[in-house]
């Protein structure tokens, strides 16, 4: 053979690999389903803010770590659970009754709940759907650890009985007048498990559930293998589910789309690819509000964003001696110009909260605005002097800062304000924060502070790799920087995963604050703040005490809460005040503002969205699992 | 043909230990992530109620025993071993219990499709207009496609490809900018598919292509530049023989040797993915896989993703040197 017949030969030899290659490829397609068409008018397609799956094929989302996303709709449309609750008013309140057909009800000692379930319902197979789900999913998950429910189940549960086909009895461990809100769903919960398709399998944990059978009104028309998109597809008979007491959804087709960039976000609803949008940029807001006639954000002008019932704030790890002291924590909350971090962070597109409360849903009635005299009056003693350190004028203030740029989009009405900007904050105080940290013992030598060992004040500030909050942790750190405080931000991929629940950090930009948003009740995240769960240094902090912070008045406020009924408003708001008083006294975080999420929508195919200002029904930002009441409400644009 | 065996024997020793090598290297280096995947798993489920600590406890414990990771390095290192010569990576632990090397089968196609085509081409016509450049040096074209190669190769990659996102996603919306096919196309072999594939390749292959070309332009153009002052480029000149046939046969013909080279390597680098550009085009394939196996701490499918491209270039060195004393008439096995 010479060269050139070697060459010809070789490369034929490269093509026909490369052809087995794409053979093999064609064969694992084979089982992909067939091409639909979906009619602009009868399709809604939404934004999945998380990359694309890993594991497309997978739907059995009770495995931990199994890769399925949680935004893809899986969640959304075709998994259901006992009730739902909305951070924003709801369609008739915020609380839903979903598979059951009222309120929990509890023994006199909470240590049982009954639930009666609703009769009719159908698992999109056709089987119905009864006590025995419900009771095969708690057994068969605390008898598989290791998936989602297995823990918090084994940990609360004592028996769970079905005295008929349509009542379910727990018997608890102990005293908890929250254990409902494990099948409570605001973004997440433990959803109910097909019976009938699980005991056929002989290890669940490895079982795919692919095609998913739910009780939600859509099941899966088609999926990209790789991860990219999912179609879900309205059932013929979504009358037989427990959301059909709300209405018929009205897009027959729901496509969830994972598009990671923020840009590319923007740019496909403008070419009218995407309905809904998660989540933008502060800038990509404002373009999209100034480009696209169509589109707006939650409310109708400036600062667009939805507030989520979740609290950025720093966080300084308690067990650190630097951080044990509230006059050091104080001192470094009062070195904070609120007005530049609002601006650093969302360009002033910013809710702020001076309390350990998002100001968000029904929180800035229930709270927010009933604690302002409180506020106004508080007094700080420095050591030296007393200072009433509350300005009730910055929501005011930022409006008027961002009007020249954002003209008439700015609200001009106090409420509107409030609700927009929030009602104030803590003032910048340097000397306040200098006399504050004298008295704890600190030394000011040239420019810098010395604490009372000697050593230079200097921490390291953990914050997100991008976003508002990066900007947020940046802007924090210099301003501390520039009042003499050795602080420097540094930024980390997984903060939630890893640093937060391990106290790998001094101090953090994050939320261990987050609320049901429509509800005054605060054991969302307040129950795991006992000091029960407070982890020793270097092991694991369970959810969401990344402070690890205790406190004796603290267990009491949350001791009172677990016998006190989920339903009884007052009651839960004057635990609610108890502990936004006993936070700003210690001050065991600095509560910034709430986390403001730029979800967009398109009002070109469909309307019937819902708005800050005139039908505030449910939160928009729509990978969460209560988003579904949206589609009950849309109707085709003309 | 004796020598030749030996040489190759010689090489294909090399190939192994290589390959070992760079393999148990990228098991250790995959078990220094500080990202625990047991540990993110534990943040994203707690977050969603409240864990005692013993139920963290115990959850951990399962986890751990679930991916395997409840024996010490060294087992799991003599486990990787065997597994290895059969291709085995054990379950990926973001997508869970589904095996590794699943979802390397599954990202590859893409990758391989985008970057063969891409380098091909770019190797083509940058090395044709490379080899005119050095010898047609008075041509004010190829003098202006020089200057344009020199001003777009320091151009950073991905700036280049937004440009292509904003121009064409956004300014003049024509073609696709992220995704690797249309939604309402079933993805089997069929007319409509590979439209489609193509369809959503053109800006990445596009972008890929625009900067790879000024490389293989500039080198070829400096290679072909010294080889025209050769004697045998002078005699065959004055011999009266064709222009084209000088440059294509004598010229370029010499100066592929290295270029070849290159073009090996490339094609071997391809199994490792093309980072930035499945970023930016959110393009499935090895790239952002192995960016998510990063991320979340996956050790087992960053680990195969490692020693596919590890195998690969070892692979496609080891295939040079065999072809080299064939294709090559100067060097000679000893």
């Amino acid at each position: 053979m010479d060269r050139r017949g070697f060459l010809l030969g070789t490369t034929a030899i490269g093509a026909l690999l490369a052809a087995g290659t794409s053979l093999a490829f064609a064969q694992d397609d084979a089982a992909t389903p067939p091409l639909t068409d979906f009619p602009r008018n009868e399709t809604l397609i939404i934004n999945n803010p998380e990359n694309p799956s890993t594991n497309p094929s997978n739907f059995n989302m009770w495995v931990a770590g199994n890769g399925s996303s949680w935004s893809n709709g899986l969640h959304q449309l075709v998994l259901d659970t006992l009730w739902f609750i909305d951070p924003d008013n709801g369609l008739d309140g915020s609380m839903y009754n979903e598979l059951a057909t009222g309120p929990w009800e509890y023994n006199a000692d909470f240590t049982e709940m009954v639930v009666k379930l609703r009769q009719g319902i159908m698992w999109s197979d056709g089987v119905e759907f009864t006590a025995a789900d419900v009771k095969y999913t708690v057994e068969t998950q605390i008898a598989n650890p290791g998936m989602v429910w297995s823990a918090p189940f084994a940990d609360a549960i004592e028996s769970v009985d079905t005295p008929d086909d349509y009542t379910v009895h727990f018997k608890l461990k102990k005293p908890n007048a929250r254990f409902h809100s494990l099948f409570t769903v605001r973004w997440n919960g433990a959803w109910i498990m097909p019976k009938h398709i699980f005991e056929q399998q002989a290890d669940v944990k490895a079982f795919d559930f692919n095609p998913p059978v739910g009780l939600g009104p859509y099941t899966l028309n088609s999926f990209d293998p790789n991860g990219g998109w999912y179609i879900w597809e309205k059932r013929a008979d979504w009358d037989k589910t427990a959301m059909a007491e709300w209405g018929e959804p009205a897009p027959k087709f729901v496509i969830y789309r994972s598009i990671p960039n923020n840009d590319k976000r923007l740019i496909e609803m403008v070419n009218g690819d995407l309905d809904m949008i998660h989540d933008l940029s502060p800038e990509g807001m404002f373009a999209l509000a100034n480009q696209d006639p169509t589109a707006r954000g939650w409310f109708p002008g400036f600062p667009y964003a939805h507030p989520d019932p979740t609290l950025p704030m720093v966080i300084f790890n308690t067990q650190n001696p630097m951080f044990q002291d509230n006059r050091v924590r104080w001192a470094l909350a009062l070195m904070l110009d609120p007005l530049e971090m609002s601006m650093a962070s969302y360009r002033g597109a910013a809710t702020l909260s001076a309390i350990a409360m998002p100001p968000t849903g029904t929180h800035t009635d229930d709270y927010h605005g009933p604690l302002q005299d409180y506020l106004i009056g508080y007094e700080l003693n420095t050591g030296k002097q007393t200072i009433k350190p509350y300005d009730p004028t910055v929501g005011q203030r930022i409006a008027d800062m961002v009007r020249p740029q954002f003209g008439e989009s700015v609200p001009t009405e106090e409420a509107a304000i409030h609700k927009s900007f929030g009602f104030g904050w803590w003032k910048q105080d340097l000397a306040a924060a200098g006399e504050l940290l004298e008295a704890a013992g600190f030394t000011k030598q040239g420019d810098q502070w010395i604490m009372a060992d000697g050593q230079p004040f200097k921490f390291t500030l953990k914050t997100f790799p991008d976003g508002v909050i990066n900007r947020l942790g940046t802007d924090i750190a210099q301003q501390w920087a520039r009042a003499g405080v050795q602080a420097t931000a540094e930024t980390v991929p997984d903060i939630f995963g890893n640093e937060l629940p391990l106290g790998d950090y001094e101090a953090a930009m994050g939320w261990s604050i987050e609320t049901w948003g429509g509800n005054p009740d605060l054991s969302f995240f307040l129950d795991s703040w006992h000091s029960d769960y407070v982890a020793e240094p270097g092991e694991r902090q369970t959810a969401r005490n990344w402070q690890r912070w205790s406190n004796p008045k603290l267990d009491e406020i949350i001791e009172t809460m677990r016998v006190t009924e989920f339903t009884d408003h007052d009651a839960n708001v004057a635990l609610g005040n108890d502990f936004i008083k006993l936070m700003v006294d210690e001050m065991p975080v600095i509560p910034v503002m709430s986390f403001n999420v730029f979800s967009a929508y398109d009002t070109r195919y469909w309307t019937g969205f819902p708005t800050a200002e005139a039908n505030p029904y449910a939160n928009i930002v729509n990978n969460w699992a209560n988003s579904k009441y949206i589609l009950t409400q849309l109707k085709p644009a003309g | 043909m004796k020598a030749y065996f030996f040489f190759a024997l010689k090489r294909l020793i090399q190939l192994i230990c290589v390959i070992f090598a760079g393999c148990s290297i990228a098991f250790f280096v995959s078990h220094l992530s500080p990202i625990s995947p047991v540990e993110s798993i534990i943040g994203r489920v707690s977050g969603q109620s409240s864990y005692s600590p013993e139920a963290i406890e115990n959850l951990r414990a399962a986890l751990t025993e679930m991916f395997g990771l409840d024996v010490p390095l060294h087992e799991q290192y003599f486990n990787f071993l065997r597994r290895l010569a059969v291709g085995d990576f054990g379950p990926s632990l973001l997508a869970f219990p589904r095996p590794a090397i699943e979802l390397v089968m599954l990202a590859l196609p893409w990758t391989f499709g985008l970057l063969t085509v891409s380098t091909l081409l770019t190797w083509l016509i940058g090395n044709v207009a490379g080899g005119l450049a050095g010898y047609y040096q008075n041509s004010r074209l190829l003098k202006a496609l020089g200057i344009l190669a020199i001003a777009i190769q320091p151009i950073p990659y991905y700036i280049v490809a937004f440009m292509m996102v904003i121009i064409f996603g956004f300014f003049w919306p024509v073609l696709p900018i992220s995704g690797g096919f249309a939604m309402n196309v079933r993805q089997a072999w069929t007319p409509e598919f590979v439209l489609s594939v193509l369809h959503y390749a053109i800006l990445p292959a596009a972008s890929l292509t625009i900067v790879g070309i000024g490389t293989w332009f500039l080198g070829m153009r400096a290679l072909v530049s010294n080889i025209v002052t050769e004697d045998y480029v002078t005699f065959a000149e004055l011999g009266g023989v064709k222009r084209n046939r000088i440059v294509f046969s004598y010229v370029m013909r010499n100066a592929m040797v290295p270029q070849l080279t290159s073009l090996a390597m490339t094609l071997g680098a391809i199994f490792s993915g093309t980072i930035i550009t499945e970023q930016v085009f959110s393009y499935p394939g090895l790239g952002s896989l192995l960016v998510t196996a990063v991320n979340r701490g996956d050790s087992a499918t960053t680990l195969a993703v490692s020693c596919i491209a590890v195998i690969a270039v070892a692979s496609a060195i080891f295939i040079i040197d065999l072809l080299h004393p064939l294709v090559d008439p100067r060097v000679r096995a000893e």
